[in-house]
C-alpha cells in the first residue's frame, strides 16, 4: 500500500512538466466550424442596390453578394445565403444565424462596440436628393425641410449631425419606404447612397430628382462576431489578395459604375 | 452563443422609449373612442337603416376586414398625398387605425344589436318611445354590455397592431425602439425592454376597460 502511493507520487511528479506544457484546450473557433462543416452563413441584404438585390430570377445579385461568392470559392466551401433587412444586418450576426455579414456596412466607431470590423472592401457616399422644385444649395438650407432617412443606415448616423437645428428628419423602417416618402411628396427629400439615389433619379425623370447636397463619404467592411479573430484574420488575408489582384476592383465597377477607390486598411 | 446583455444602455434611454410609448397609449385611445363611434353608426345603419346604407356599410366592412393593416397604413400615407389629400405620419396612422377598428368593432357591435330581443324593442315603442331614446336605452346600451369583452379583446389587438405604423415614419413605441437598437445595436435588450412595455400597457387598458364597463353597467345597478 505504501509503497504503491509512492509510487503514484513519484509518477505525479515525472509527469507534471509534461502536464504544465501541454497546450490548453481550445474552443472550437468560428473557422473551424466553417472548415468542418464545409459551409459558410452570409448575411447579406438584398434590398439595398446596387450592394445587394435580387435579379430578376429572384437570385441574390450586387456586389455584396458578388464578394461573397467569390470568397466562399477561393476558401473551398458551400456558400449560405441568410437575407436579412438593413436593421438585422448586425443583429443575425450576434444572434449566430451566420458566420459573417457582408452587406456594405459602412464603418463606424459605435458600430465597432459590438461586432468586429474586417478591412473595408468598398466605399459609398451619402448624398441628399430632392426634386429640382426643392431649394437645397447649403446645409442652412434644410431648415424647416423635411429630411427621410432610414434607420440602421449610415444616413442615420451622420444627417442628423450635419443637419442645423430646426430641420426636420422623419425615419423610415427601409429605404423603399423613405424613396416612396418623397416620390409622394411627404417629405422634400432624402438622404442615401448615390447609387441609390441615382436609381430612383433615373427610375422617375418626370420627378426630376437632383444631387442636392453631399453628406460623407464612407468605407465599408465585412463584419464578424466579437472574438472571431480567426475568420477576421482569414478574411482580411483574402480582401489582400484581391485587392491586390483587382477582383475587388472589378466588382465595385460592375455593379456601382465607378473605379474602387483605394482602400485603407486597420 | 456567449452573448453579453448590457441593461444599462436601455436604462439610458428610458425618458425616449417612455415618449414612443405615451404616443402609442394617445394614438390607441384615440382611435379607441372614434373608432367605436364609426362602429355603433355603422352597426345601426346595417341592422335598420335602408337598403343602400346596409350596402355601404357592407362595402366598407368587408373592404377593411379583408385587407391587411400595413397596405391600409401605406394608402392613408402614401397614396391620398397623389390625390391632393396630405396628412402627416400621426394624423394618416390615427385615420388608419380609427377606420380599421370601426370595421372590426361595427360587426361585433350588429352581434349585439341583433341579440337584443325584438320583444324587447316593440314594448319600447308601445311605451311611446322616441326612436332616438329606443336606440339609447334600449337597443345600442344593452347592446354594448353584452359584447362589451369582445369589444376589449378587439381594443387591446389595435393598441398592439399599432406597432406598424412606425413604417410611416410616426414615432411610437416601435418606431423608438427601432431607431435606438440600430443606433446603440443593442437590439435584444430594447426588444426584450419594448416587449414588457406592450404587456404593461395592454394589461393597462385592460384595466381600464373593465374600470370603465363597471362605471358604465355595473354602478348603482347592484342594489
Amino acid at each position: 500500500m505504501k509503497i504503491a502511493l509512492r509510487f503514484v507520487a513519484v509518477a505525479m511528479l515525472l509527469a507534471m512538466p509534461a502536464i504544465l506544457a501541454a497546450p490548453p484546450a481550445r474552443a472550437e473557433s468560428t473557422l473551424d466550424k466553417i472548415l468542418k462543416e464545409k459551409k459558410i452563413r452570409v448575411a447579406i441584404d438584398v434590398g439595398n442596390p446596387p450592394f445587394g438585390i435580387l435579379d430578376k430570377d429572384g437570385q441574390p445579385d450586387g456586389s455584396d453578394v458578388a464578394v461573397a461568392r467569390q470568397m466562399a470559392k477561393d476558401m473551398g466551401v458551400e456558400l449560405e445565403f441568410v437575407q436579412v433587412p438593413s436593421t438585422g444586418r448586425i443583429p443575425a450576426l450576434l444572434a449566430g444565424r451566420a458566420d459573417v455579414t457582408i452587406a456594405s456596412i459602412s464603418v463606424t466607431s459605435d458600430r465597432a462596440k459590438t461586432v468586429m470590423y474586417c478591412n473595408p472592401n468598398g466605399a459609398l457616399q451619402i448624398v441628399i436628393f430632392g426634386p429640382k422644385s426643392i431649394a437645397i444649395k447649403t446645409p442652412a438650407d434644410l431648415v424647416g425641410k423635411r429630411i427621410g432617412i432610414t434607420r440602421a443606415t449610415l444616413e442615420e448616423a451622420t444627417v442628423p449631425k450635419m443637419a442645423p437645428q430646426g430641420t426636420n428628419i422623419v425615419w423610415f423602417d427601409d429605404i423603399s419606404a423613405t424613396i416612396q416618402a418623397m416620390l409622394s411628396g411627404q417629405v422634400d427629400a432624402v438622404a442615401m447612397t448615390s447609387f441609390a439615389g441615382k436609381t430612383v433619379a433615373d427610375g422617375n425623370p418626370d420627378k426630376q430628382i437632383e444631387t442636392k447636397l453631399p453628406v460623407t463619404t464612407a468605407f465599408y467592411g465585412p463584419i464578424v462576431r466579437p472574438s472571431d479573430f480567426e475568420l477576421r484574420q482569414w478574411i482580411n488575408t483574402w480582401l489582400f489578395l484581391n485587392n491586390q489582384n483587382g477582383t475587388l476592383a472589378s466588382i465595385y465597377k460592375k455593379y456601382t459604375g465607378l473605379d474602387l477607390p483605394q482602400l485603407p486598411v486597420f | 452563443m456567449n452573448y453579453v446583455f448590457q441593461f444599462n444602455v436601455v436604462w439610458d434611454h428610458l425618458p425616449e422609449l417612455f415618449e414612443g410609448a405615451l404616443l402609442t397609449i394617445q394614438l390607441s385611445a384615440t382611435a379607441m373612442a372614434l373608432g367605436l363611434c364609426v362602429a355603433v353608426v355603422c352597426a345601426y345603419g346595417k341592422s335598420a337603416g335602408p337598403r343602400p346604407v346596409r350596402w355601404v356599410v357592407a362595402a366598407y366592412v368587408e373592404l377593411i376586414r379583408n385587407t391587411p393593416f400595413l397596405v391600409q397604413i401605406f394608402i392613408f400615407y402614401f397614396s391620398l398625398p397623389v390625390i391632393g389629400i396630405r396628412l402627416t405620419a400621426n394624423t394618416a396612422a390615427l385615420a388608419a387605425m380609427t377606420i380599421n377598428l370601426g370595421a372590426y368593432a361595427s360587426e361585433i357591435v350588429r352581434a349585439g344589436i341583433e341579440a337584443i330581443p325584438h320583444g324587447q324593442i316593440e314594448a319600447a315603442h308601445a311605451l311611446g318611445l322616441k326612436r332616438l331614446q329606443i336606440f339609447r336605452f334600449i337597443i345600442i346600451f344593452p347592446a354594448l354590455k353584452t359584447v362589451y369583452p369582445a369589444l376589449a379583446s378587439q381594443f387591446i389587438l389595435l393598441m398592439l397592431s399599432s406597432s406598424v405604423v412606425s413604417t410611416i415614419s410616426a414615432v411610437e413605441l416601435t418606431a423608438i425602439t427601432n431607431s435606438l437598437a440600430s443606433t446603440t445595436f443593442r437590439s435584444f435588450e430594447f426588444y426584450f425592454v419594448a416587449t414588457g412595455l406592450y404587456l404593461a400597457m395592454a394589461l393597462g387598458f385592460r384595466a381600464g376597460l373593465s374600470a370603465i364597463y363597471w362605471v358604465m353597467f355595473r354602478r348603482g345597478r347592484a342594489a
